[in-house]
C-alpha cells in the first residue's frame, strides 16, 4: 500500500486520548514476540498488526487443522488443505492486513534452548500458548530479561489473564506457584473451548499490550482478571501483595529460573485439544524429508512439503499420524501417552 | 447464612456438579474441611499430603489468603471462599 499519509489508517486509534500521535509512533517503533498462534494468538496477532505494532514475531510449532477453524480467526480452509504451519499461514494473512509492519513467522517449539533468543529483542512478550510449560518458561525469561509479558488462558467458557511487569507486579509463579498436573485442570480436549472465551481473554491481553507499548504503563491492570461467558461472571482479584511472595518466589525473588535451567519441563508435551503428543528431539541438522519419506513409505503413506512431513501408520490395529518438522520435532496423533509417543518416535523417526 | 465455597469447573464433578457449596467453619481450613467432608472426592483435587495443591489459589472475598493468614484466615457467615486454579488452554 503506497499511502501518502501512512498514519491515516490509525486515525481512530490516535484520536483516542490514551494513545494519540505520540502513542501511535511508539507502537510503530515497538517489537513483540507472540508465543503461540492458536486461538489466543490469532486474536492477539490480528489486533496488534491492525494497531500498527511495528514488528511482530509469531512463534508456533503447530499446523492448521479443521478443528482450529471454529476459533482461530486468521485461518481458513485453504490453510488446512495446504497443510500450512500456523506461523506461516498467519504471516500471510497479517501481511495482507497491514503491509507496513514487519511480521516474522517462526515455526518452532518454544523450549528452554530457544526462548531467550526469541524474546531478547522484544519490548513485550505475549502469551498465546496453550500450556503451562511455555508460560513458566516465558515467565522465567521475562523476569530474567526484565521485560513485561501478558498471561492469558482459556478453557470452556472460562478465561483468565494477568499482566506481569518484572519488579513492579507479582510474576506468574508468585500467583500460581506450580503448573497443574496433566488432567488436573480442564484442557481444550476435555472441556472444549468457546470462541468468545478466547476472543475476550485475548482482547484484554491486546489492550494491555497497547497500554504497555504506547507508553501508558499507569493504565495497566494490576489484578488477576477472570471471566466466564456462560455463567456470566466477571471478577478481578487483587494479587499485588503477592509480589515476591515474602521473598520466597523462586523466580522473581530468588532469581532461580528453574524452567529455563531445565529443572522442570520434559521432552514430550501432551497437546491441548487433541489426542496427540509432541516429541521434541532436536536433530543435529535439518531433516532430509526425501530420505525420511523413502524410509517410511515401507510402513505407511507419506506426504511432505518444505515445512512438514506427514506419515500414517497402523500399529496393532490402531491408527497413528505423525507430523514431522525439519528440526526433528514430531507431533504424534492417536495417543495421549508420552511414553507411547516416545516409543513410536524412536521406532519410526529416531536414530 | 452459611459460608459459600465457589467450586471451579474442573472440580465440579467431585462436588456433585455444584458450582457453590454451603459450608460451616470459622477459618478457611475449617471451611475446606467441611467441604471435603461433604464431598470426599474433592480431597485429592485440593490437597496433597495435607497441604493445599500449589496451583489452587484460595480467595476470601476476593483477597488471596496467602497475604492474609493463609489457611487460618478467618471466615464468617455470608462470606465467599473462591477456589481458583490456573486456566490452562488457549
Amino acid at each position: 500500500m503506497t499511502d501518502p499519509n501512512p498514519l491515516d489508517r490509525y486515525s481512530r486509534q490516535m484520536r483516542f486520548p490514551g494513545i494519540g500521535k505520540a502513542g501511535q509512533e511508539k507502537l510503530l517503533a515497538s517489537r513483540v514476540t507472540l508465543c503461540g498462534c492458536g486461538a489466543l494468538g490469532t486474536v492477539l496477532a490480528n489486533t496488534l498488526v491492525r494497531a500498527g505494532v511495528g514488528f511482530v514475531r509469531v512463534v508456533d510449532r503447530d499446523f492448521v487443522e479443521p478443528s482450529n477453524l471454529q476459533r482461530q480467526v486468521l485461518f481458513d480452509e485453504s490453510d488446512v488443505r495446504d497443510n500450512l504451519p500456523k506461523a506461516e499461514a498467519a504471516a500471510v494473512k497479517l501481511r495482507r492486513i497491514n503491509s507496513a509492519v514487519t511480521v516474522e513467522p517462526v515455526v518452532a517449539d518454544i523450549d528452554r534452548t530457544n526462548v531467550e533468543d526469541l524474546c531478547r529483542d522484544a519490548d513485550l512478550i505475549l502469551d498465546g500458548s496453550d500450556n503451562f510449560e511455555v508460560r513458566y518458561l516465558v515467565n522465567d525469561v521475562a523476569v530474567k530479561l526484565g521485560k513485561p509479558w501478558v498471561y492469558g488462558g482459556a478453557v470452556g467458557s472460562q478465561g483468565m489473564t494477568m499482566t506481569i511487569i518484572p519488579g513492579e507486579t507479582p510474576c506468574l509463579r508468585c500467583v500460581f506457584e506450580a503448573a497443574p498436573n496433566p488432567g488436573d485442570v480442564g484442557t481444550c480436549e476435555t472441556a472444549g473451548v468457546l470462541a468468545p472465551t478466547v476472543s475476550i481473554v485475548a482482547s484484554f491481553q491486546a489492550a494491555e499490550a497497547l497500554k504497555l507499548l504506547s507508553g501508558s504503563r499507569d493504565a495497566v491492570s494490576r489484578e488477576l482478571l477472570m471471566v466466564d461467558v456462560w455463567e456470566n461472571t466477571h471478577k478481578r482479584v487483587k494479587v499485588a501483595p503477592l509480589r515476591g511472595r515474602k521473598g520466597q518466589c523462586p523466580c522473581c525473588a530468588r532469581r532461580n529460573f528453574e524452567w529455563l535451567d531445565g529443572a522442570h519441563g520434559t521432552q514430550t508435551t501432551t497437546l491441548c485439544g487433541r489426542n496427540a503428543v509432541q516429541v521434541s528431539h532436536r536433530a543435529a541438522g535439518r531433516l532430509d524429508f526425501e530420505q525420511l519419506a523413502g524410509v517410511l513409505r515401507t510402513s505407511g503413506p507419506v506426504t511432505f512439503n518444505k515445512f512438514l512431513l506427514k506419515f500414517q501408520l497402523e500399529e496393532k490395529g490402531e491408527p497413528f499420524e505423525f507430523t514431522v518438522f525439519p528440526d526433528g520435532r514430531a507431533i504424534i496423533k492417536g495417543t495421549s501417552e508420552p511414553d507411547r509417543a516416545r516409543t513410536l518416535y524412536a521406532k519410526y523417526v529416531g536414530h | 447464612m452459611p459460608i459459600t465455597v465457589q467450586v471451579p469447573t474442573p472440580m465440579r464433578e467431585q462436588a456433585g456438579g455444584k458450582a457453590e457449596v454451603a459450608v460451616g467453619g470459622a477459618t478457611v481450613r475449617a471451611a475446606l474441611d467441611d467441604l471435603v467432608k461433604q464431598y470426599p472426592g474433592l480431597a485429592p483435587k485440593l490437597f496433597d499430603g495435607g497441604k493445599l495443591r500449589p496451583y489452587v489459589n484460595v480467595f476470601v472475598n476476593d483477597e488471596d489468603i496467602r497475604y492474609l493468614d493463609e489457611m487460618d484466615t478467618a471466615v464468617a457467615d455470608g462470606q465467599v471462599v473462591a477456589l481458583i486454579p490456573a486456566v490452562a488452554g488457549g
